[in-house]
């Protein structure tokens, strides 16, 4: 007993930091829950087609409109499509938008950041004054213009999130490196005569990446709340293509927000706790990897 | 103070100009003749392929793109914006039409925001780890996370359809006075201002507990202060500054959003018709209201860091700008 404590604290002891924080972000229950939430939609979505037999492009005239209930678990759309169906197929999409949108403009971010920072100098200058360029025109309007200029389509959209999503990164990666740079480790590696790129990228970037993951986070809920609001006003997505943005279309009428709740309430309420759960996960690993900002 | 406030508004004028230019871009690469954009429509159809070539060169269309750029601005400035290609109406008349309206959820949506957050916000740090705070944080994560149109379209049901209580097509304000347009205002400016308000109540508590845990809050208590005093003087004044960076940064956020929300309600907005332009492939019209919008967006948050300035004694005394910020 007494040895098998004594192990455990050894081991303890031995373990590295990401392993702490690791164990810390299961001790968070908000955070928990939120990554279960997170990963159970993602699977149930990858998973559509063992959840339902029907296509969500499929259009059938003999069942328009129908409510919830029988062979339709959230009932039918206009065109007879079964809402289940397309709710599953519909996130794919919208997910994969969100994540990638996120991913993408994390990885400009971070790098442009990181070299702004370590070099400053001219290439700072600009990129500052671009970043508070992005950031002043409203986002919503920004999107509108680009996916107006280079059309519709989940690929564009993804661009436009990427071109419009690095700022808020950029901004976290470059305020972090110009605290860093003046720091001892910095000139310790200078003096080991270590190249720039190899100090900016692999001795200093890691110390930011804290705050960048929890960004990720809270762009991903972003986009995905965006894709919504695009595709509401038939602006995001082509309307053929499935997304949770999509389907709500149907409810800019009076007459489905009142008739047919079925349309929209069961989507919204996907968005809505996808995101949740995305932000309950990012709160929780706020709290494990920054603790002052509790 | 005075000097902080010149730098500010002579900072907008690159910015300004520099959008602008961006607009002007776009303008250029539309797929439309500009020469449409710029006349009435009835001058326009009483016109040969030759009579409109030489207005073209009258009206300097093929001169150098910077020499355009320049008097397209000069023109905007005396408020010529043109004409709408679609409809033909003169810009200025539509832009002068809507943009109240738009300007005014938009302002009411900040105000309902600015004071649900900042009171929640505060009443769950001061009381903080008791239901109060428990429940404004849950609703303040359910709000953030909800789309803004979703929330606009249960309002919409619940207020207007089913409770009668508002108009459910809220069209607009023009004619009915001040009482008559409260109400086509209510449902929107709150359905708007509702993510606004989370994400300040989150941030504000946040901010509020930092300062309550500073060591001149602990002085402030030990030398005998009323609760309120400590909360209102120490600890609300200095958590201030992040919370006004955070409303400068959502702005923008809170002004695209005003679009989705005018399409949810009907209300006869810039926005609403910003998407009607979109979908009729009316370039000029869009170019300009993007414009426009970007334009406010940059002023309110000029506006607010003011006013945040005007709070802060560091600034208001005119000492070093640099210092303060």
């Amino acid at each position: 007993m007494a040895t098998a404590l004594v192990t455990k604290q050894k081991r303890i002891k031995k373990s590295s930091l990401a392993k702490r924080n690791l164990q810390k972000l299961l001790n968070n229950k908000l955070a928990v829950l939120g990554l279960f939430i997170v990963v159970t939609m993602i699977l149930l979505c990858i998973a559509a087609p063992l959840l339902t037999p029907y296509d969500p492009g499929k259009i059938s005239l003999f069942e328009r409109d129908s409510a919830p209930g029988g062979e339709h678990i959230f009932g039918t759309d206009k065109l007879g499509r079964d809402v289940f169906a397309r709710i599953l197929y519909g996130g794919r999409i919208s997910i994969l938008i969100g994540l990638s949108g996120a991913l993408g403009g994390m990885i400009l971010g971070v790098v442009i950041g990181s070299l702004c920072g370590f070099f400053g100098g001219i290439l700072d200058a600009i990129f500052v004054k671009v970043a508070e360029l992005v950031s002043i025109v409203p986002q919503l309007l920004l999107v509108l213009i680009l996916s107006t200029i280079i059309g519709p389509g989940v690929p564009n959209l993804i661009y436009v999130f990427i071109f419009t999503g690095w700022v808020a990164t950029f901004r976290l990666v470059r305020g972090r490196f110009f605290s860093l740079r003046e720091e001892s480790f910095v000139e310790a590696c200078r003096a080991f005569g270590i190249g720039s790129l190899s100090i900016a990228f692999k001795h200093i970037l890691p110390n930011c990446l804290g705050p960048v993951a929890v960004q990720l986070t809270l762009n991903t809920a972003g986009f995905i709340l965006q894709e919504a609001a695009l595709s509401f006003l038939g602006l995001g997505v082509p309307t053929g293509v499935p997304t949770w943005g999509n389907i709500m279309n149907a409810a800019k009428e009076i007459i489905t927000i009142t008739e047919s709740p079925w349309l929209w309430i069961p989507t919204g309420v996907a968005i809505a706790l996808f995101v949740l759960g995305v932000n309950f996960f990012g709160d929780g690993l706020r709290d494990v990897l920054d603790p002052s900002q509790l | 103070m005075l000097k902080y406030f010149v730098s500010r508004m002579l900072m907008l004028i690159p910015m300004i100009l520099i959008i602008s230019f961006i607009v002007f871009i776009g303008l250029e690469f539309a797929p439309a003749d500009p020469l449409t954009a710029m006349i009435s429509p009835d001058q326009m159809s009483s016109m040969t392929l030759e009579d409109m070539e030489a207005m073209r060169e009258s009206l300097g269309l093929n001169a150098p793109m910077l020499v355009r750029y320049g008097r397209w601005l000069v023109n905007l400035l005396k408020g010529d914006m043109g004409f709408s290609i679609v409809t033909g109406t003169p810009i200025t008349n539509i832009i002068s039409n809507l943009l109240p309206s738009t300007i005014k959820l938009t302002f009411a949506a900040l105000l309902v925001s600015t004071f649900m957050g900042l009171l929640f916000g505060i009443l769950s740090a001061i009381k903080s780890n008791s239901a109060i705070d428990y429940i404004s944080s849950v609703l303040g994560v359910i709000g953030i996370s909800m789309p803004e149109f979703f929330i606009g379209i249960l309002a919409l049901l619940a207020f207007a359809i089913r409770l009668r209580w508002f108009p459910a097509q809220g069209r607009t304000d023009v004619g009915l006075g001040a009482f008559g347009s409260i109400k086509y205002l209510v449902l929107p400016a709150c359905s708007l201002g509702l993510v606004l308000a989370a994400a300040l109540m989150r941030y504000t508590r946040n901010a509020m507990l930092d300062v309550l845990n500073k060591d001149y809050v602990k002085t402030a208590r030990a030398k005998g202060l009323p609760e309120w005093k400590v909360y209102y003087k120490h600890a609300f004044r200095n958590s201030l500054m992040p919370i006004s960076v955070l409303i400068c940064l959502r702005l923008p956020m809170l002004i695209g959003g005003s679009v989705v929300i005018e399409q949810v309600f009907g209300y006869a907005g810039i926005g609403s018709r910003l998407l009607t332009a979109i979908n009729a492939g009316d370039y000029q019209l869009v170019l300009v209201i993007v414009l426009l919008l970007s334009i406010v967006s940059l002023l309110a948050s000029v506006f607010i860091d003011l006013l945040t300035a005007l709070l802060d004694p560091r600034v208001r005394l005119g000492g070093d700008i640099g210092g303060a910020k």
